[in-house]
């Protein structure tokens, strides 16, 4: 771990509560660290790996989930995490945001959402909310802010959360149990960005999130908790679905090819031009 | 002694079920056979039409000659290609098809029968004998509209016409796409992911059936963006990997090149190429991508480029390329185009049966991913095999492969990366020379046209004038080692190209000092043919 003085974060981001949760979490899992792989994309969150004793790959921007898609394919022994911010994961990489949950793959997706563009120094971002004024929209943001929640739902995430860098220890548990969760799981982290979001504070989210007691019953039901976005924002496990199944992965790694696959491909007979 | 046949109609009547039954049967009666296509980005209607040479001697080219037979499927093909139909050819017209769908519809119940009984009209033709199938055991055409088939060439006359003896020892027949899937095999490939793009989704077809039965994975990705991203993230995982796709989306997967050459990741990229710019001619030829494929990605970072020329060399080099991209650790390609993709071919070379793969050393807590050694490479691992971290970055880094901004270590890791070339150049792939090597003229030419130009070579040769061919199957890196042997400096060189601006005529001015002293291009989307090739050749050899 880099002495505190060497991350790149600002004095009081709200990515330092949620490095210190995860740090304590990854501890906490029942799994050998060796066997953890983060991927990130490209911004101040995705930065994130560098600050924690685990294996990583810090990709491109926006393509934190692809790298990891590979490596859960490749390796379905080790356990995947996907960590990138806002602007990674729902913008550059929204369309593998997408198609990731739609892979039935057990793999986290953890965002820190800030909603606003920070290592570029403030820009609008997916998660920002209309009218909110950015450096590159001084008449406002006039996008309808995209909703990570209700698009994992629709598109079948089987484990849907949301949580507050403010609230460590409600996180905590979030964190340990969408990891441990077999599945495509997201967790949407409310993080507050100090030095260029200044309408969604601390203050601003604490006056708002409020702890569900347990997940939505079912995938509509949840749908319609997670559109409650204004006076009163739900954090917590907001759904989860046991019965979803994840791809059945076989082994590749250690394994080796055969003759018999060689010959299998010589026998085969050409096949229509495409 | 040969017989060459065009089958043309519409996309969706059955040329290309024709062609594939064909040259299946062909292979299994040891007749020798080349076969390419021409066809419209088109489902059903349009023009297509397939193009089989049969032969007595191996034949890997069109030969540009009068067809000796011209079946047309549609009205079309006779205003098309009736022209280059020889002077004693056989023309089968649309009303004579018409008739055969007559006895399908009557016999068989459907008019499909009709493709399968165009071979065997065709098989009797060049005089097969129709017991010869009963010896073959794993025959997929219906023997019975094959023997239809047999009727009709007797009742026009056309059994025998064109005898050939089958001469074809011990072969495999493949298509350009096949032998590069059965080279990634042989080079330990498990991993590939691909978006679909003509003309290399069959190679994501043939790994993908493999992959049903045997420790192999194929994943259809949302976009070529996230098909390289998988690729490395499945490399870093621990498993050799590959995409194909052609200029479009290889476009989109540059920022990924540039990612591997960065973190130092292997991958293998077969680029299929086809004529650009944009989405250009999507079902024809061109080898208009060798500076794409050369330049792709931001920043400099080693990387080698392959280009083979017959179906040994897709094998040969595509098995490489999986050792030298772990090796190297860095991006190689392969590249290819629909001419060499599309076409089917005998391939008479041993199979290099030593199946390769990647090995891990053992590595503690104190390995460090971007170790600087003497070489520029440091020992590959993959998460969860040792007691040490895997950190690889894409910003610059330092050996742990944590981020950093000191610029001294940033010139040190460049340098580092750098001075991997030396190991590509230990493992450079000579260029082959085929005619007169004390010919003062000497045609340059590189992937697919090789076989085109060794057969015109021949055919000027056999006419008395001396002339020598050098192909390159690795274009990139170029050393002054590979031109060497061949004193070219002395000589006059002509350049045999399909593309419009003599790609690998500047590579070779570039990189070796090499003048070449006329280009001969084609462009339109089509192969070159060995009559037009010789032909132009001719006027340029003394």
């Amino acid at each position: 771990m880099a002495a505190r003085n060497d991350i790149a974060w600002c004095p009081g981001c709200g990515n330092f509560p949620i490095r210190d949760v995860l740090e304590s979490a990854l501890k906490e899992l029942p799994v050998p660290a060796g066997s953890i792989v983060m991927t990130s994309g490209i911004g101040q969150a995705a930065k994130m790996p560098h600050y924690l004793e685990v294996n990583y790959f810090n990709g491109l921007h926006g393509r934190a989930l692809p790298l990891a898609v590979g490596i859960k394919l490749a390796r379905p022994d080790l356990t995947v995490i996907a960590y990138s911010g806002d602007g990674c994961n729902y913008g550059e990489g929204g369309n593998h945001f997408i198609h990731t949950v739609r892979r039935r793959l057990d793999i986290t997706i953890l965002t820190s959402n800030n909603q606003v563009y920070g290592l570029t120094k403030g820009q609008s971002s997916p998660t920002t909310d209309t009218g909110v004024k950015n450096l590159l929209d001084p008449q406002g943001n006039s996008n309808i802010p995209l909703n990570p929640l209700s698009l994992a739902i629709t598109m079948g995430a089987p484990f849907v959360a949301r949580g507050f860098a403010g609230e460590k220890d409600h996180l905590k548990s979030l964190l340990k149990e969408a990891i441990l969760f077999k599945g495509t799981a997201l967790v949407d982290i409310l993080q507050p960005c100090v030095s260029f979001n200044r309408v969604n504070t601390y203050g601003w989210y604490r006056e708002r999130v409020y702890q569900v007691e347990k997940p939505a019953e079912n995938r509509y039901e949840a749908l319609k908790l997670v559109d409650d976005w204004g006076s009163r924002i739900p954090i917590g496990v907001l759904l989860r679905d046991d019965s979803a199944k994840s791809r059945e992965l076989k082994t590749l790694f250690g394994k080796s090819i055969t003759r018999e696959a060689v010959d299998q491909m010589v026998c085969t007979k050409c096949v229509m031009m495409r | 002694m040969e017989f060459t046949v065009l089958v043309g109609g519409e996309a969706g009547q059955g040329m290309f079920s024709v062609e594939l039954e064909l040259t299946e049967l062909l292979s299994k009666l040891h007749y020798h056979l080349f076969a390419t296509k021409n066809y419209m980005s088109r489902i059903r209607g349009g023009h297509n039409f397939h193009m089989i040479r049969i032969a007595e001697t191996p034949v890997h080219a069109l030969s540009g000659e009068p067809w000796d037979m011209i079946i047309a499927l549609d009205p079309e093909t006779e205003g098309y290609h009736k022209q280059d139909l020889s002077a004693s050819g056989i023309f089968l017209p649309p009303g004579q098809i018409k008739e055969m769908e007559g006895i399908a519809r009557e016999r068989f119940g459907g008019v499909t029968a009709v493709n399968t009984m165009l071979v065997g009209l065709i098989l009797s033709t060049i005089g097969c004998p129709q017991e010869k199938f009963s010896g073959i055991t794993d025959i997929s055409s219906n023997p019975a509209h094959l023997s239809a088939g047999f009727e009709f060439a007797h009742r026009w006359g056309l059994a025998g016409r064109y005898r050939l003896t089958p001469k074809a020892q011990a072969h495999c027949k493949f298509d350009g796409n096949q032998a590069l899937a059965l080279g990634a095999l042989l080079g330990g490939c498990q991993f590939m992911a691909g978006y679909p793009m003509t003309p290399a989704t069959s190679i994501m077809q043939y790994i993908s059936t493999v992959a049903l039965d045997h420790p192999v994975h194929f994943e259809q990705a949302e976009d070529e963006i996230s098909a390289v991203n998988m690729a490395l993230g499945a490399s870093y995982a621990g498993l050799r990997s590959l995409v194909a796709t052609s200029g479009g989306g290889f476009a989109l997967m540059q920022e990924g090149i540039s990612l591997a050459g960065m973190t130092e990741t292997p991958v293998v990229v077969i680029v299929a190429q086809r004529p650009g710019p944009a989405t250009g001619l999507p079902t024809r030829t061109e080898q208009g991508d060798l500076n794409f494929v050369l330049h792709a990605g931001h920043g400099e970072f080693p990387r080698a480029i392959y280009a083979p020329g017959t179906l040994h060399e897709a094998m040969v080099l595509a098995r490489k390329s999986f050792h030298v991209a772990d090796g190297c650790q860095t991006p190689v390609f392969i590249l290819t185009d629909q001419y060499f993709a599309d076409s089917v071919q005998m391939m008479f070379e041993d199979i290099p049966l030593e199946i390769t793969r990647r090995d891990y050393g053992s590595f503690d807590a104190s390995y460090r991913r971007y170790r600087l050694t003497d070489s520029g490479l440091s020992p590959l691992a993959c998460p969860g095999a040792g007691d040490g971290l895997v950190r690889v970055d894409s910003d610059e880094h330092d050996e742990e492969g944590k981020i950093t901004e000191d610029l001294s270590l940033r010139a040190r890791m460049v340098e580092k990366r750098l001075r991997k070339f030396d190991f590509l150049r230990k493992e450079t792939v000579m260029p082959s020379f085929t005619g007169n090597e004390a010919s003062d003229v000497i045609v340059i030419n590189w992937g697919s046209n090789k076989m085109i130009v060794e057969e015109a070579v021949r055919r000027l040769i056999g006419e008395g004038v001396s002339a020598g061919a050098l192909h390159f199957s690795q274009v990139y890196p170029l050393t002054q080692e590979m031109a060497a042997p061949w004193n070219l400096k002395g000589k006059r060189l002509l350049s045999v190209e399909n593309n419009a601006t003599g790609q690998f005529a500047a590579l070779l001015k570039r990189e070796l000092g090499l003048t070449v002293d006329h280009q001969i291009l084609k462009y339109n989307g089509e192969c070159f043919t060995v009559r037009e090739l010789s032909q132009t050749l001719r006027k340029h050899l003394p």
